[in-house]
């Protein structure tokens, strides 16, 4: 009778145990199918381009396959203008970026502070948020010319929205307690601002700087376009202009390629910034 | 009495106004003296008002009829003099335990290595030790609310605002932390407002007990629950049970009404 109660719990046990196999084996398989989800997609679409490319029902001119366009990246890389171009997109669309982060959270703060600054700003974001502001590109070129001030200047008018109503937001979000925390401890107006209102807003604040991000790099590559020269997206106008497809082409890679690392980045410090937060906590 | 009270309420209203919708007489007409160094706990149903009644006191809130003072002075403002420890905790989630203790002393310019002990101390005596470096996010509620406690102790408050600090904790926490309030509480005496809507605890923790009326929020009777001990072994003895029993009457009659009230 005890014999065979023991083997009933040892299957019972062994069928546990294979159970607990197979699920580990399953999330196992569930961890690299979710890591390499991302990279499949991409992948399939390189290789639909190539054999589409290669099928023959397209000119060359009119898709030039993947491997055309990466010999030429590597070719620009190391013999032409690749870093200029990448050089100087970035540095237009980080710039603008950088400048309409910190004039977005400025002015967010204080239009959360000031009912006069508010009242003032308030209709002008509405107004201006939803309007395409390369509307402007002509007139911003007629005051301030071709070079880089103009486009900077362009991405700085369409980044800074995004960062403006997000620092609204979050302010407008902070737990009242938190406040009279802060408050009861004896913190003054400046330091309210700084080492409570802020941090307790930096979530929603980061949340409007990863929108403003890729909007600065289009910006920044519309205004190359439309105004020539340098830049990644001075580049692919010139290229297009010659006919050159696979110069086209590369340009669309490069951005992809460059939009991409840029927005990982962000999310990198976003990590970095909210350990604290439950959004990265280990669970 | 009124010579030696530390917080003086006098004839003090207070009208709700929300964005939307009438404005609401939360307190009317709410007198109160609270002696230095008394536990005093704030009774009643959920919306009569008890927790304004403590922002108000707290500085947090302006006062819009009657007077509050504390120390013979008006309250005008929230000071390091009052303390405070809210439901929800309040701690800065990007501060660890330790930055959270220590802010309220980097706010008051303690020099560092001080600072650094002060905030040690009250960690290790709310029994965080060894969670220094923990981030909120990663603490369980009781361990949050000690946290809260340890930082708002800190600042060596003379009087204590404790706004149902409890409520957010599960029944074996509550108790267990009821206990460790009142060694500490034994241990460096402060005036306590404690805001409560249960009367056990109440009973449990309090020497006196303000129980309030369903909106519009008054002072309906003033009890006292001095006992012989605060050891957790009263809470089965019969004076204990009767005292609870009588408020539990009072407090039920304001319940009812105040359900009769919004129509529910």
């Amino acid at each position: 009778m005890a014999g065979l109660e023991g083997q009933a719990t040892d299957q019972a046990t062994l069928a546990e145990a294979e159970a607990r196999i197979s699920h580990d084996a399953l999330r196992r398989f569930d961890d690299i199918f979710r890591r390499g989800a991302g990279a499949f997609s991409i992948l399939a679409l390189l290789v639909a381009w190539e054999v589409f490319a290669r099928s023959g029902k397209v000119t060359p001119f009119m898709l030039p396959p993947f491997s055309v366009v990466a010999e030429r990246i590597y070719t620009d890389a190391f013999h032409g203008d690749l870093w200029i171009n990448l050089g100087l997109t970035l540095y237009r669309a980080l710039t603008g970026f950088f400048i309409a982060a910190i004039g977005g959270v400025t002015l967010g703060a204080l239009m959360s502070r000031s009912r006069l600054v508010r009242w003032f700003f308030d209709p002008l974001i509405s107004v201006g948020f939803p309007m395409p502001k390369i509307a402007f590109l002509p007139i911003i070129i007629l005051w301030l010319g071709l070079y880089d001030i103009s486009k900077i200047s362009m991405v700085v008018f369409d980044a800074i929205f995004p960062v403006v109503t997000a620092t609204l937001a979050g302010i407008a979000g902070v737990d009242k307690a938190l406040i009279w925390s802060g408050r009861n401890m004896g913190a003054g107006e400046r330091q309210m601002m700084w080492q409570i209102i802020l941090p307790a807003a930096l979530p929603q604040i980061l949340t409007g700087l990863q929108v403003a991000l890729p909007i600065a790099l289009i910006v920044a590559i519309i205004a190359e376009m439309a105004m020539g020269g340098y830049g990644l997206g001075g580049a692919m106008m010139t290229a297009s202009r010659y006919a050159n497809s696979p110069g086209v082409f590369a340009g669309i890679v490069e951005i992809a390629v460059v939009g991409y690392i840029l927005i990982k980045a962000m999310a990198f410090i976003r990590r970095r910034l909210l350990v604290w937060h439950t959004e990265t906590a280990p669970s | 009495m009124d010579g030696q009270a530390q917080i003086v309420v006098e004839r003090v209203n207070h009208t709700y106004r929300p964005p939307r919708g009438r404005p609401v007489l939360a307190l009317s007409d709410i007198s109160l003296d609270i002696r230095p160094r008394e536990f005093l706990a704030l009774l009643g149903p959920s919306g009569c008002g008890k927790s304004t009644l403590l922002y108000l006191v707290g500085g947090f809130l302006p006062i819009e009829a009657g007077r509050i003072l504390v120390e013979g002075k008006p309250v005008a403002a929230p000071g390091p003099d009052r303390g405070i420890v809210f439901q929800h905790f309040a701690l800065f989630p990007w501060k660890t335990v330790r930055g959270n203790v220590l802010y309220g002393l980097e706010r008051q310019g303690l020099p560092r290595p001080e600072r650094e002990k002060r905030a040690q101390a009250f960690i290790d005596m709310v029994g965080l030790h060894g969670f220094e470096d923990s981030y909120p996010s990663q603490l369980s509620g009781g361990m949050r609310q000690r946290t809260a406690i340890a930082r708002t102790l800190a600042i060596d408050p003379s009087i204590l605002l404790m706004d149902e600090p409890f409520g957010a904790l599960d029944a074996q926490t509550r108790s267990l932390m009821q206990t460790e309030l009142l060694k500490i509480w034994q241990r460096s005496p402060k005036t306590v407002i404690f805001v409560t809507h249960d009367v056990q605890e109440a009973v449990y923790l309090a020497e006196r007990v303000a129980v309030m009326s369903a909106r519009p929020g008054r002072v309906k009777a003033i009890v006292e629950t001095k006992f012989p001990n605060r050891d957790p072994s009263i809470l089965r003895s019969k004076e204990f049970v009767e005292k609870v029993d009588q408020l539990w009457n009072m407090v039920r009659d304001e319940a009812i009404k105040a359900q009769e009230a919004t129509g529910s």
